[in-house]
């Protein structure tokens, strides 16, 4: 953090709620305001120290307002409190390309509320107009939807640019000014989303920031406040450790939602569905009847313009610790008692701490790594890892990881499960499958054809939907059996259009459930059980890289992985 | 059948043989047909559906060639993607007419690949004729992408001569898919009162009809179907209440902010200003503005004090008393002479008072959607507009279908709308003035 400039007379006043002074909520220029409100000495007390020694009722959340009515059976029953959005990286990639286009849709289909306003904080010199530009821009490459021009201009009324360096104590002097005058002008009581899509480096500044001027307090009878953190959240157990309790010293963790936008994809979301609601699935879902789960995250695509990134990443940063254990938490956690965020997400922290752990003995054995060579992929000649711009022409990061994982508890013990995910793979492809084991006793070994093991198929990306398999009889006189596939599609059974997981995961912040994300334990769970294959590859050399072809499905030591148990990865 | 003809519905695409039809010009996403055959019995209709799906699947290749689909061990052959016949439900359409029923065929068609369904359409004719049927059994299909099955929908259209065609449940129920639940979609008028719609109704789970479209004020047909959902269990879906979902929405959002939400507890007036070409007295259909606030008193938990009448005179609109409590509470609907269809909505108009405070939301509607526009003591606050994107019958008969289940909401809007026009469902108590 850099050195802090004293603060300035009078800061230590500033109150965003509806205690706030007349003259404090007229602030027509928030940079000039502390002038105008009356001064209080700081002393040498932290604003932050100083307020919550003034009320005296911190950590109290708000009391949820009385339910409206009307809304009963409308497509939401409850709409997103009035608020400020404060969007920290709000010129980088992600807030345009993810970010923009959600809220820009929410506000299209009316799901925002009316008093919704956006303040938008990036370092490069922009005025309102000129930001609000670039956003029109970003907006017509990368939204589903076009916006119709009247929505867009309202949409875009309700975006400020804030400029301001990350580190610097000023720029949340202001920023804080600044919020109060929008609680004053636009009823949105004191009630704030944070949302850092910043590079990670930037998280525990602005975390402590935020701390220091007290923009994370929620007060008794004011607005609620909560942060939204972008992955990656570490880079390993240490550093989520670190960061976790960075955050945790400023926001409760009630507060703090951590974003893997792959639990906003619909067909994830609906894995719960289909396990619960459905009852014919949870008594076959066990070691009795299971054989062995696969899941497949596999990618066409190189790392792009992500040299630099992924040299520091690799594919267990960037996908395992992530998304594919949070797929496997979801196969594997036992029913929640309810479907709220803490009963949820309760078990899928059990699962996370069963994941055994592997020694180094085990991770030789049941990890292997890859790194893509130069290749052809539908029909086009791919660059190997190694001469993809700002990657290191000795680069030992990985680009492929398969591995086998055990889960250790009473429903899962003696079940594999096997994980994958690599770039320029042949396919993009997600895919979750089920390998039931064979039936107890071959009643057909005559036919010509023998039945093969049930399986169920979850495809997540592209063409959502799901797949059953089951011998059955050809129809003749022999007794010949054929594995055929049912096979349901989304895409033919649901015409909605279903929403981007930015917009589903940016509403459900708003709406301050919690569900969809991440706690800060499963995170160190997750990080728990890939760290000891990290730091066993630090000493063990890697294997002769690139040890792949772009456009094949990985080194050949992934499919020994599966053929030393008998098993095969399923062709996608 | 005749090469190259097409039977009702059918979009000639292709040759046409009896039964299998060629599929040389195949689209992506887009519904073909892909079976027609014509027959004069229900044992006749089964059989022909029997030989669409021996035929259709026996014509799909499997997708990976003669390689196996996926890599278990073990797995050898080719592994067929069948042709996949999907239903989500049986819809039976009751078609007055013959292109009544070529219209709702053509709705039907374009939900082949979002929801596929057996659709029986049934066209009685000629009632004091002799008994005859025909029969026409067609197949769409829908190839969603290149590696995908085919999805195929079946559509039945009878047309019924006679006796036979007043006897609409005997007609229906042999074609059935089991276990699937039963739509009946009626176009138009709806003769809900007579005997063999009643014994067709007892055997469906879900009545979808549209009361835009009725003669008169349609008012009597309005509290007819209130008195079905009660007496049949039936769900009840109505266009005319599914096209103003964005209006609800319009007018919630006004009492989301929490300095507007006690208001709710206090309006005095409710008005609902509709398009009629004629002035004449129970000459519009007023459906449409009735739901509004059937809605608004149904949710708001009001009693019917004084059902709603006509005036007299020309433009005389509808009036009626609510009441919220021991509040009373105007409501009216207040024709105005526009050039838009008889019975559309123009504008809701909520007035509250609160102490001394007074609130008035006026919700208007105009080529590109809603405005909702809010005064506060004659101060206005900033206004809000809603797209409103049109919608059409496939877009509503997809959305009925996606909201499965009975809905509360709905219902509570029907029976308060008939209590509204003097004509409550026995034995509800949705808008009836509790006992003294």
């Amino acid at each position: 953090m850099a050195t802090k400039a004293p603060p300035p007379p009078g800061r230590g006043t500033r109150t965003p709620t509806k205690a706030a002074t007349p003259a404090k909520r007229q602030t027509p220029n928030p940079g000039a305001a502390d002038g105008m409100v009356p001064a209080v000495a700081a002393g040498s007390l932290s604003i932050r120290e100083e307020r919550l020694a003034h009320d005296g009722k911190r950590r109290r959340s708000p009391k949820s307002i009385e339910v409206n009515p009307l809304r009963k059976g409308l497509r939401l029953e409850r709409v997103p409190d009035p608020h400020v959005m404060v969007l920290f990286g709000a010129t980088g990639d992600l807030s345009h390309r993810k970010v923009f286009p959600a809220l820009a849709q929410l506000w299209r289909t009316n799901l925002l509320p009316q008093d919704w306003q956006l303040v938008a904080i990036g370092r490069r010199a922009y005025d309102d107009k000129a930001f609000r530009e670039g956003v029109r821009d970003s907006l017509k490459v990368n939204s589903r939807v076009p916006l119709e021009p009247a929505v867009e201009r309202q949409f875009l009324d309700r975006i400020t640019y804030h400029r301001g360096d990350f580190d610097a104590d000023p720029m949340y002097d202001e920023l804080a000014e600044r919020l109060d005058a929008i609680d004053a002008s636009h009823a949105t009581a004191g009630n704030r989303l944070f949302y850092l899509a910043t590079q990670p480096s930037a998280f525990t500044e602005i975390v402590a920031q935020l701390g220091r001027t007290g923009l994370d307090h929620e007060h008794h009878g004011g607005g609620w406040r909560r942060i939204v953190i972008e992955k990656p959240f570490g880079r390993d157990l240490d550093s989520a450790r670190r960061l976790n309790r960075e955050v945790g010293k400023v926001f409760r963790e009630a507060q703090v939602y951590r974003i893997d936008h792959y639990l906003g994809k619909e067909t994830v979301r609906n894995l719960l569905v289909f396990r619960f609601a459905n009852g014919i699935f949870e008594p076959l879902w066990n070691r009795r009847y299971v054989d062995h789960v696969q899941i497949t995250m596999a990618e066409s695509l190189g790392v792009e313009e992500r040299g630099s990134f992924y040299e520091e990443t690799g594919a267990v940063r960037d996908v395992v610790q992530n998304h594919l254990l949070q797929l496997l938490t979801l196969v594997a956690m036992e029913p929640p008692a309810t479907f709220d965020a803490e009963a949820l997400r309760d078990e899928k922290v059990k699962v996370l701490r069963a994941v055994d752990r592997l020694d180094r003995m085990r991770v030789a054995a049941d990890v292997v790594r890859g790194q893509y060579g130069p290749g052809w992929i539908e029909g086009t000649r791919a660059a190997g890892y190694r001469a993809e711009d700002e990657v290191d022409a000795q680069s030992e990061t990985e680009t492929f990881v398969a591995m086998k994982l055990n889960i250790d508890d009473w429903r899962w013990s003696g079940v594999p499960f096997y994980l994958r995910t690599g770039k320029r793979l042949p396919k993009r492809a997600t895919e979750i499958a089920i390998q039931f084991r064979d039936v107890p006793h071959r009643l057909f070994e005559g036919a010509q054809s023998n039945p093969e093991p049930n399986l169920l198929a979850i495809r997540i990306q592209p063409d959502e939907g799901i797949v059953l398999r089951f011998g059955s009889k050809v129809p003749g006189l022999g007794l010949d059996i054929r594995t055929v596939n049912m096979d349901f599609t989304y895409g033919s059974a649901f015409s909605a259009d279903a929403p981007e997981a930015y917009e589903t995961l940016i509403l459900d912040a708003m709406l301050g459930d919690a569900s969809l994300f991440t706690r800060a334990d499963e995170v160190e769970a997750a990080w728990a059980a890939v760290d000891p294959i990290l730091d066993a590859w630090l000493d063990e050399p890697a294997p002769e890289f690139p040890n792949y072809d772009a456009g094949t499905w990985g080194p050949p030591a992934a499919d020994r992985l599966m053929e030393r148990a008998g098993r095969r990865w399923r062709r996608i | 059948m005749a090469e190259g003809t097409s039977g009702p519905g059918g979009d000639g695409a292709g040759a046409m043989l009896d039964g299998l039809v060629s599929d040389e010009e195949r689209r992506l996403g887009e519904p073909m047909l892909r079976w027609s055959s014509r027959t004069h019995s229900i044992a006749g209709v089964q059989a022909e559906l029997e030989r669409i799906w021996s035929s259709i699947s026996l014509t799909t290749p499997a997708a990976d060639g003669d390689g196996t689909a996926d890599g278990t061990p073990g797995a050898s052959g080719a592994e067929r993607r069948v042709a996949a016949r999907s239903s989500v439900m049986n819809l039976v359409i009751v078609a007055g007419r013959g292109e009544t029923g070529e219209r709702a065929a053509a709705v039907v068609h374009g939900l082949t690949g979002r929801h596929p369904s057996r659709t029986i359409i049934v066209t009685p004719a000629d009632p004091d004729g002799p008994s005859w049927l025909d029969a026409q059994v067609q197949a769409h299909c829908v190839l969603p992408s290149k590696d995908s099955p085919e999805t195929c929908a079946e559509l039945i259209y009878l047309t019924a001569g006679g006796e036979s065609g007043q006897h609409l449940a005997g007609l229906v129920a042999p074609l059935l898919v089991h276990d699937l639940p039963v739509t009946v979609w009626w176009p138009g008028e709806p003769r809900l009162e007579s005997r063999p719609v009643r014994e067709l109704l007892d055997m469906a789970d879900r009545l979808i009809v549209d009361g835009a479209g009725w003669s008169g004020d349609g008012l009597e047909r309005l509290a007819q179907l209130a008195r079905m959902a009660g007496e049949h269990g039936l769900e009840i879906a109505d266009f005319a209440m599914l096209r103003q979902s964005r209006w609800r929405e319009a007018i919630a959002s006004s009492f989301d902010l929490p300095r507007l939400m006690p208001f709710l507890g206090h309006i005095t007036a409710l008005t609902v200003h509709y398009s009629a070409r004629d002035g004449t007295p129970r000459a519009t259909d007023v459906v449409k503005p009735i739901y509004h606030l059937a809605w608004l008193a149904s949710r708001l938990g009001m009693v019917v004090a004084e059902p709603m009448t006509a005036g007299s005179e020309p433009w005389g609109g509808y009036r009626g008393v609510l009441r919220s409590g021991r509040r009373r509470v105007e409501v009216e609907l207040h024709p105005l002479e526009s050039p838009q269809a008889g019975g559309t909505t123009l504008e809701v108009a909520i007035d509250a008072r609160r102490g001394s405070e007074r609130l008035a939301v006026r919700v208007t509607g105009h080529a590109d959607g809603i405005t909702v526009e809010t005064l506060l003591d004659g101060r206005p606050m900033p206004d809000r507009q809603y797209l409103v994107p049109r919608r059409r019958e496939a877009d509503l008969l997809a959305e009925t279908i996606e909201d499965a289940g009975a809905h509360p909401i709905t219902i509570e809007a029907l029976e308060m709308a008939a209590a509204l026009v003097g004509r409550p469902v026995p034995g509800r108590h949705i808008g009836a003035r509790a006992a003294a």
